[in-house]
Order: C-alpha cells, then sequence, then structure tokens
C-alpha cells in the first residue's frame, strides 16, 4: 500500500513536470498549428534568464516571472517579423522555429559561454509523509502546474476570450468574417506559449544543470506529449500525455535501463502516431 | 561530340562540368584538400538524399544523420570482425541493406496510414534519436561513447587485383567513382517515370491517387531509397573517417543536411550535393577563423534563405540565366 502510494506521488511529480514543460509547446501546437522546434531553446533562454537574474539578486520568482515575459517578447517579436508570414505553410514555419533554436543556442553560447550552472534550489527541504519524503521544490511547480492548467482551462471555457479562441480552431474564416482579430489572436497565443516555455525553464532550472542543449531533451519528449495527449486537448491531452510519456519512462527503467526506457519511449510514440494520430485516449 | 554537347541540356553540361572539376582537383591540388574533399563528397550524397525526398517528393526527414550513421557502423564493425574475406564490400553492401530496410519499414508503417507530413518529421527526428541512443549503448558492439576505430579498406578482386585506399590519391577517386555512379543513379532515377510520379505526389498527392497510383508505396520507396544513400555515404565514410561515434547519428547533424539542402536548393539535386560540399568546406573555413561565430552565420544565413530564396543558390542561379536569355522571362517560382 505503501509503496503503491509512493509510486502514485512520484508518477504525479513526473507527469505536472513533464506537463509543465510541454504546456507552451501544446499551446501553439493545439491552437494555431505551429510545430515550434524552437520550443526547447526558449525553456533554456527561461533558465538563462532566471540565472541571470539570481546573479542579479533579484527574487527566485521575480526572476522566473521576468524570465518568462522576457521570452514571451522575443517570442512575439519572432512571430511578428518572420512567423506570421508562414502560417500558412507547415513545412516553412517548422524550419524557421528551428532556425531559432540553432541561433539562440549560438548566442547562449556567446554570451553564456558553454559551462555547466547551477540555479540553487530556492526551497529545500522536503515534506515528510511518514511513508514518504517529497521534495518540496518539486511539488510546488506541481501545484503551480496544475493551477496554470485549471485556470488556462477556466479561460478557455468560461470566457468570452476563450470562445473567441474557440471559435477560431473550428473555423478561421468565419471567426474573422465575425469580427475577430485573427491575426492579433495567433500573435497572442504564440506569444503566451513563449511566455510558458520561459517560466517552465526557468522553473525546472533548480532541478537540472543549466547548460546550452538543455531544452533538447525537454523538445522531442514534449512533442511526444503533445501528439499522445491528442492536437488540440491542450487540458487534458497534456496531462495524459505526460502521463503515458513520464510514466512509460519510469516504469520501464525500473526494469531496465535509462537509455532503453527512453528506445523504449520514442518507439512507442512512433507506433501511437501511426495508429491514433488524434491521440490516445480522444475521439475522432 | 559537338551534337552530344549541344543535345544535352544546361544542367547536365552544369553536372559534367563539375565531376569533371572534381576528377581533376587531385592533378592540381595536394596535401589537406586530397584527404578532406572525399568526406564533403559523401556530405553531398547525403544531402542529394534528403533533397530527393524534400524537394522531389515534398517530404521533410530529420532522420538522414541516423541513416548516415547505421552506414558507418555497418561497415565499422565487419571490417572490424576480419574472419571475412572482401569485408570492405560485405560492410558497404550490409550498410545500404540495413538503412534501405529500417527506411522501408518505417516509411510503410507511416505512410501506409497516411500520417501528415509533419507527423513524419517528427517520428523521424525519433528515429533518430533512437538510434543515437542504441549506438551510445551497446558498447559490446559499437563501442559505447568512445566509438568505434575503422580501418581504411582495401578492396580486392579475386587473389590477383588488391586495391588499398590508405593514401589518399586512391582513396579521393574511389569515393569519386562511387559518388558519381550513385548520383547518376540517382539522376536516372529522378528523371523517370517513377521520379515524375514523385512530382505530382509533391504537387498533389490527391490527384496521383485518382489516377490509381499506390501514392503510400511510391513515398516509402523513395524514403527507402534515400535511406540507402544515406548508408552508402555513410559507410564509405566510416572507412574514409576511421572512426565512428555516436554523434554521427545526433539530430544536430541531421539539421545540418537541411542547411545544406535549403542553401545549396531543395528542387536541385546538383544543387543539393554542392551544398554539402560547399557549405560543409565553408562551415569548416569559418570554424578555423571564428570559431564562435561561425554556427550563428550559417544559422542566419539559413533563416534568409527559408525566408527569401525558397530555391536556394540553384534557384537563384537558374532565375539568372533564365533572365539573361530572355528579358520577358517572368519567375515561374516567386510570381
Amino acid at each position: 500500500m505503501e509503496l503503491a502510494a509512493s509510486v502514485l506521488l512520484d508518477t504525479t511529480l513526473i507527469t505536472l513536470t513533464l506537463a509543465l514543460a510541454a504546456f507552451g509547446l501544446a499551446i501553439i501546437y493545439g491552437l494555431i498549428g505551429v510545430i515550434n522546434m524552437g520550443h526547447g531553446a526558449m525553456l533554456t533562454l527561461g533558465a538563462y534568464f532566471t540565472w541571470a537574474g539570481l546573479q542579479l539578486e533579484i527574487p527566485f520568482v521575480l526572476s522566473v516571472i521576468l524570465s518568462g515575459f522576457i521570452v514571451g517578447f522575443i517570442g512575439l517579436l519572432f512571430e511578428h517579423w518572420i512567423i506570421k508570414r508562414f502560417y500558412n505553410s507547415p513545412y516553412e514555419t517548422l524550419l524557421l522555429t528551428w532556425a531559432f533554436f540553432l541561433v539562440t543556442t549560438e548566442l547562449i553560447k556567446i554570451v553564456f559561454g558553454s559551462d555547466f550552472r547551477t540555479v540553487v534550489n530556492p526551497y529545500p527541504g522536503s515534506i515528510d509523509l511518514g511513508f514518504y519524503k517529497i521534495p518540496t521544490y518539486r511539488t510546488l511547480i506541481c501545484v503551480f502546474t496544475a493551477f496554470v492548467i485549471l485556470s488556462t482551462g477556466f479561460v478557455f471555457f468560461r470566457t468570452s476570450t476563450g470562445i473567441k479562441i474557440r471559435a477560431m480552431i473550428q473555423n478561421r474564416e468565419m471567426a474573422s468574417l465575425l469580427g475577430l482579430n485573427i491575426s492579433l489572436t495567433y500573435k497572442i497565443i504564440f506569444g503566451f506559449g513563449c511566455f510558458m516555455a520561459g517560466l517552465a525553464g526557468g522553473l525546472v532550472a533548480p532541478m537540472l544543470s543549466v547548460s546550452p542543449y538543455m531544452g533538447d531533451m525537454y523538445l522531442v519528449r514534449s512533442f511526444f506529449v503533445v501528439i499522445v495527449g491528442g492536437i488540440g486537448q491542450i487540458l487534458s491531452g497534456t496531462i495524459i500525455g505526460s502521463f503515458v510519456i513520464g510514466g512509460l519512462e519510469t516504469i520501464v527503467a525500473l526494469f531496465s535501463d535509462q537509455v532503453i526506457a527512453q528506445v523504449a519511449v520514442f518507439f512507442f510514440a512512433i507506433v501511437i502516431l501511426r495508429i491514433r494520430p488524434q491521440g490516445i485516449f480522444s475521439e475522432k | 561530340m559537338q551534337n552530344v554537347l549541344t543535345k544535352i541540356s544546361g544542367e547536365a553540361k552544369f553536372e559534367l562540368l563539375i565531376f569533371l572539376a572534381l576528377a581533376s582537383i587531385p592533378l592540381v591540388f595536394s596535401g589537406y584538400i586530397l584527404f578532406i574533399l572525399p568526406q564533403y563528397m559523401l556530405f553531398g550524397l547525403l544531402a542529394v538524399s534528403l533533397s530527393i525526398l524534400w524537394g522531389l517528393t515534398g517530404i521533410i526527414s530529420f532522420g538522414q544523420a541516423g541513416f548516415f550513421a547505421i552506414g558507418a557502423y555497418a561497415i565499422g564493425i565487419v571490417v572490424k570482425s576480419t574472419f571475412l574475406m572482401n569485408s570492405a564490400i560485405l560492410g558497404i553492401l550490409l550498410g545500404i541493406i540495413v538503412s534501405a530496410v529500417i527506411a522501408g519499414v518505417v516509411g510503410y508503417f507511416l505512410f501506409s496510414a497516411k500520417v501528415k507530413a509533419t507527423y513524419f518529421v517528427l517520428a523521424t527526428l525519433a528515429l533518430s534519436i533512437i538510434i543515437e541512443q542504441l549506438a551510445k549503448s551497446q558498447k559490446e558492439i559499437t563501442g559505447g561513447w568512445n566509438g568505434l576505430f575503422v580501418d581504411r579498406i582495401s578492396i580486392s578482386f579475386g587473389d590477383l587485383l588488391e586495391y588499398s585506399l590508405f593514401n589518399d590519391i586512391p582513396m579521393y577517386y574511389f569515393t569519386l567513382l562511387l559518388t558519381t555512379i550513385a548520383y547518376a543513379l540517382i539522376k536516372f532515377l529522378t528523371t523517370s517515370n517513377f521520379g515524375k510520379i514523385l512530382r505530382g505526389i509533391r504537387e498533389n498527392e490527391d490527384r496521383i491517387l485518382a489516377l490509381g497510383y499506390n501514392t503510400s508505396i511510391y513515398k516509402t520507396l523513395i524514403f527507402c531509397v534515400s535511406g540507402a544513400l544515406a548508408g552508402f555515404a555513410g559507410s564509405i565514410y566510416g572507412t574514409h573517417a576511421g572512426f565512428v561515434d555516436p554523434s554521427l547519428a545526433r539530430v544536430l547533424f541531421s539539421t545540418e543536411v537541411i542547411v545544406w539542402v535549403a542553401i545549396g536548393g531543395r528542387n536541385s539535386i546538383i544543387g543539393s550535393f554542392l551544398g554539402g560540399i560547399l557549405v560543409a568546406s565553408l562551415a569548416n573555413y569559418l570554424n578555423s577563423i571564428t570559431p564562435e561565430y561561425w554556427q550563428l552565420i550559417i544559422g542566419i544565413v539559413f533563416i534568409a534563405v527559408v525566408i527569401l530564396f525558397k530555391g536556394g543558390l540553384a534557384g537563384g542561379l537558374e532565375e539568372i540565366y533564365h533572365r539573361l536569355k530572355s528579358k520577358n522571362y517572368v519567375s515561374a517560382r516567386n510570381p
């Protein structure tokens, strides 16, 4: 029983952390159909800005929020100058966001150097449940992720902005004829996705070492979270996808090593792409 | 001779010129360039393997480096287990076959379900990561992180003739010969009916389907050919470089191939081939003068090409050529 509870807690932590990292990608992919290959670089940028904020003795929480806004702003500029002209050609946006990754990674290397940085865990210690100790910081991250996803759900399903966005996904031309400013809405969604990526990068920074390629690990897994969960199923899909990808990796790693676990997950994701491209549990 | 020359098209003349130039380089230059150029020719072939997918058929693969690495590991592993005669040829064949089979299985698995083009990109991305991870973890076979040393092979025909590729000039001509043959085969393929159907798929897949062609078979076949070509280039690369390690399969290398093809010209086979050679040499040169900024420069050039010059260098040259030929020429690609 206690073992089951601790496995459950562990899986929840992994699921929600992965969901946090994938959320920005799910927003952009699910709502405006852009495969943001720059997502990993945006996570990395968020982590570096948070690190830089701490060097300037800005408190951790403020640094993370600032990082989110800066990355969101960079995303907005990128959208405004480049991406908005290519919404109708998925290959071009894919290549351009990948180019964003290449250029950003190089700039990070030039500005910050290639060596590892550490962001000190602002909330060390753990919560003792008697049978299991949960790290405080990871718990806070999970609570925050749940909050972000629920509040996005609230905006999406309970406000007029949400109705407009859903109308736009359903029928872009019609929504535009009814007076919805499509290009502005796209801009806001893209910016929000980048903001979330920057925020997530800052938040995961204390759990990893910060390096120019730290976002790569999350990039491909985030894609599979989105695909397994189902594109457009931003809220439930992200959670389900993270649960399947993160959970599978943890379970396989119990029986073999980490590398085989990753291979198994990627293999599984390719199979899902083939047999259930609409997402593992979603209706067509 | 004169008649033959006037009959063949401008592009074919250009291709002939490039290969003649490559053949005469050892007569003029010596030293490092003779060592490194075969490697770039193989990169050129790798670029061609992407261009027949991207430019010809309209499919992007982020996994070409994976096939390249399979080829390199195949020859490395076969040559190391020296119990076989003619292990070199066997290694090259194995590289081609394994790559083609993997490409065929993955390709058919995805194409037969009409998986979206952008999903296919993600699947190939995952494929290349799987190959990289396996290369890292299967230490007994691949040497793990440390990689694998591969001897320069010698090609033997029976007992009489043995042709060692240890020196640079034999290696150069050996690579050039194989590159030329592979290039000619690909060129033949793209001008055949098969190539026409692939172009049709790129322009309008539903229409080709309606004409009665099983497009998923055609896409699988071209992905197979592309994988085989990348594996072939990789196997020669293995023996040329003398060393194989998991970084050959990394996603960044796959995307370098995309950058070469974008800059060289995705719609042109010779453009992609030259893109591979030129961008790789340029990268090498920039790396020696500004090690910090060269990747940044190439990244920015890549963005500029994707936004402004969809046809890449080859497309640009073609346009200039047509402009010069007729003043009334209206660009077909950028109306």
